[in-house]
């Protein structure tokens, strides 16, 4: 570096350089994490390995999965309940199973009530779409029992203006009630 | 019939994630933030910068866990984000007050430096802050970057390279354009100080 050059380098160096505003940086990482589209984000891997599609069955893992059958009109279901004893977390099996590929289906899940999905303690809502191929899969959905009380888990299929719903109740007791 | 269970990654809640990315990126983020200010010279491109930098990097959580040095590479990515918005607004019917892209034009600085100049045209003791902040508001975008990011952060030239993806030799180049045009702009500016007086 020649003499003018270095000259400058430290002219440069003399610059005033502005820190960022304290509220500007809040308020810039809470933007970034509210964009993310967390709930497409991080179901994104296993919604990719989803390939097939036809009906929903919602049922404890430890229990036998209610199938319905490839996709009769509008048809709501709703599986039996199911009791969890308080603080427990037990994986909920989701039966999709499809007789043709469809591109675009919205999957929603919503817990309520006494439940939340492990890992997704802010949000009662899950929605994403993905691309459902011809076949059948389960998706394992840990719920947590957060309160005592009822709650419900909802998943709620879409595509080309069809909807399937399909409930599963869940009933939340404390650990001393649960034993006896 | 394929069984998918939710991995114990995917089972973090949001606020852990969002309370993980700050706790990488929170104490690297006034320097960029200075870095982008020196680049786009105002408040509040410097924080849309910044903002949209921290948009694209929040999914990139996993792999900015396995960064020995995040600065660089976030670095990089703020430039590639920064040359982008460039393009757009040179495409763009609206035009902010910035000088055109001259990268490539180096008789022009050349032209804009007193033949005279040497030693004595950079006295040290007359380059006054208000002196080098005029000129360096007058500078491109282009030149502001290679030289904030070289002459006053101090990264070196394959560093630069590595976060420009460009060659060393193309980043010598635009160096010497940029303290040429800088230079070009201060005597510029010493000899309408001069003719004022």
């Amino acid at each position: 570096m020649d003499k003018d050059a270095e000259i400058l380098r430290q002219a440069l160096e003399r610059l005033p350089a502005p820190e960022p505003r304290p509220e500007f940086i809040d308020r810039a990482f809470a933007a970034a994490a509210r964009q993310a589209a967390p709930s497409r984000s991080r179901l994104a891997h296993l919604v990719s390995r989803w390939e097939t599609w036809v009906g929903v069955v919602v049922g404890a893992a430890a229990a036998a999965a209610l199938m319905l059958l490839v996709w009769p009109p509008l048809l709501s279901r709703e599986a039996r309940g199911i009791t969890l004893a308080l603080n427990e977390m037990r994986d909920i099996d989701v039966l999709i199973d499809s007789e043709r590929a469809l591109d675009g289906a919205t999957i929603h899940i919503l817990a309520t009530g006494s439940v939340v999905l492990d890992g997704f303690e802010n949000e009662r809502e899950i929605d994403w779409q993905t691309h459902l191929a011809q076949g059948s899969n389960v998706l394992s959905l840990p719920v947590v029992a957060r309160s005592t009380g009822a709650g419900q888990l909802v998943a709620v299929i879409e595509h080309g203006g069809r909807t399937r719903r399909v409930t599963i109740n869940l009933m939340v007791r404390d650990r001393a009630a649960t034993r006896t | 019939m394929e069984i998918m269970v939710l991995q114990k990654r995917a089972r973090s809640s949001h606020a852990n994630a969002a309370a993980e990315f700050d706790h990488l990126l929170r104490e690297h983020v006034p320097a960029l933030y200075r870095s982008a200010y020196r680049w786009t010279g105002t408040v509040d491109r410097a924080e849309d910068l910044v903002q949209e930098l921290l948009v694209r990097l929040y999914p990139k959580l996993d792999e900015l866990r396995g960064l020995d040095r995040i600065r660089p590479w976030a670095l990089r990515v703020m430039y590639r984000i920064f040359v982008d918005q460039l393009r757009r607004e040179r495409s763009s019917p609206v035009q902010f007050n910035t000088d055109p892209p001259d990268d490539g034009n180096e008789e022009e600085a050349q032209d804009l430096i007193d033949p005279s100049a040497g030693p004595a045209e950079l006295l040290e003791q007359e380059l006054t802050q208000d002196r080098v902040l005029t000129a360096w508001e007058r500078l491109g975008e282009e030149h502001r970057v290679v030289l904030s990011m070289h002459d006053i952060e101090d990264y070196s030239l394959p560093e630069l390279a590595q976060i420009m993806d460009v060659p060393v030799g193309t980043l010598k180049s635009r160096l010497h354009r940029a303290r040429a045009k800088l230079k070009g702009l201060l005597a510029t500016e010493r000899i309408s100080t001069v003719d004022r007086v």
